[in-house]
């Protein structure tokens, strides 16, 4: 995960109405939206035509987020999602006041913004991991592989360098060819259920995936369903998490962003 | 509405309605949601370049030492009854195959908070 650098160097004053965003509600929805946003700033909403952005001040100068204002954001989002449909926004995203908020975003990305409001409407984010057990998955590789067995056999008193490498290679390719297989295997079973998905690209060597499924709310249950069969059939090798239902971080973008 | 609290438990599967760790959520947050690209602005303040790389460089000569170390000190008796355990529907073991070995990927996985670790530490700081 790498951020985005500043666009200019050198770190930009806030102007001392300036505006941190969260996310886009529908403005029939904003009445009902409240609470307490970064360093402890009521959340109020912000309108244009059928759209509000939540939004609180942020103080004056530089702004530093603390893990606490990580914190807040989920939050914020989280309590909107409850009330109803979302679009949020990733995290640190400061308009200089509300002009420039409706200016520069919500008038121009108006039918993109409600388009996503009608898209997510009833549809939530379940978040999936999968993590190998690790000695049930590296006894099917020296079982099924004859020549990781083989060099097992010849290394654990005690092997050359070179045959310790070329063991642990054979395992390291072993393990990602069966990764493969598990992440075609499991999407092939939760696709069908979800609207979408975001498979994340971060291959950590124990991690068989780690995704977001876009899902009717209507069928979470069966999605969970399909989840806990899934994670039953596996129970000996993979273990399964699933978190959620949450806002729909993973399944907004606007075309063409600047 | 959390899953959690729908249908039966299940020995297998774990459900959590929001994410546990600030990690989690970092993942969320900074990597996904929308972008107005001109505005990102307190994340590159506060958060000054995080290049978190909780990627495991897999093609190391290391990683495989360490493969080779955890294979070559796996119990396959524990695992084989494990997995006849299993087969046999007597799950009550959780498949865990005795739980000996703390290998490989046990330090690809310390490793791996470790890096989000120091992303807390990070964001945290002040």
């Amino acid at each position: 995960m790498v951020l985005q650098t500043p666009p200019t160097p050198g770190t930009p004053e806030l102007s001392t109405t300036a505006l941190y965003c969260y996310g886009v509600v529908s403005a029939d929805a904003a009445a009902s939206q409240a609470g307490t946003g970064l360093g402890g700033a009521s959340v109020e909403p912000v309108r244009f035509r059928e759209l509000a952005a939540l939004t609180s001040p942020v103080p004056p100068g530089q702004v530093r987020a603390k893990r606490a204002d990580l914190l807040r954001h989920f939050d914020v989002l989280g309590t909107a999602f409850e009330h109803g449909t979302v679009v949020p926004l990733r995290f640190g995203i400061v308009f200089d006041d509300e002009a420039a908020l409706a200016r520069d975003f919500l008038e121009p990305r108006r039918d993109e913004l409600l388009g996503l409001l009608r898209k997510l409407r009833d549809r939530v984010e379940l978040r999936v991991t999968a993590h190998y057990r690790e000695e049930a998955i590296l006894a099917e590789i020296v079982r099924t592989n004859r020549r990781v067995g083989a060099l097992r056999e010849a290394t654990r008193t005690g092997g050359s360098h070179q045959l310790l490498v070329e063991l642990g290679e054979l395992v390291s390719a072993e393990l990602q060819a069966r990764t493969a297989r598990d992440v075609r295997a499991t999407l092939e079973r939760l696709q069908p259920l979800a609207l979408e998905y975001d498979l994340d690209a971060e291959p950590i060597e124990h991690q068989v995936l780690r995704a977001s499924f876009l899902v009717d709310r209507k069928r979470v249950p069966a999605f969970d369903k399909a989840m806990e069969e899934l994670a039953a059939e596996q129970a000996a090798r993979i273990d399964f998490k699933v978190v959620g239902p949450l806002p729909p971080h993973s399944f907004v973008s606007l075309e063409g962003r600047r | 509405m959390a899953i959690a609290t729908q249908g039966t438990a299940s020995n297998y599967l774990q459900r959590a309605p929001s994410p546990s760790g600030l990690a989690d959520v970092v993942d969320l947050i900074l990597d996904k949601g929308l972008v107005i690209d001109a505005y990102v602005r307190i994340a590159v303040i506060g958060i000054e370049l995080i290049t978190i790389d909780a990627r495991i460089v897999i093609a190391s000569v290391d990683t495989y030492l360490r493969f080779a170390e955890a294979v070559n000190r796996l119990d396959l008796t524990q695992t084989e009854a494990a997995g006849l355990a299993e087969l046999r529907g007597d799950n009550d073991s959780g498949g865990n195959g005795g739980g000996k070995a703390k290998g490989a990927m046990e330090g690809a996985k310390d490793k791996a908070s470790d890096a989000k670790k120091s992303l807390k530490e990070r964001v945290g700081r002040d």
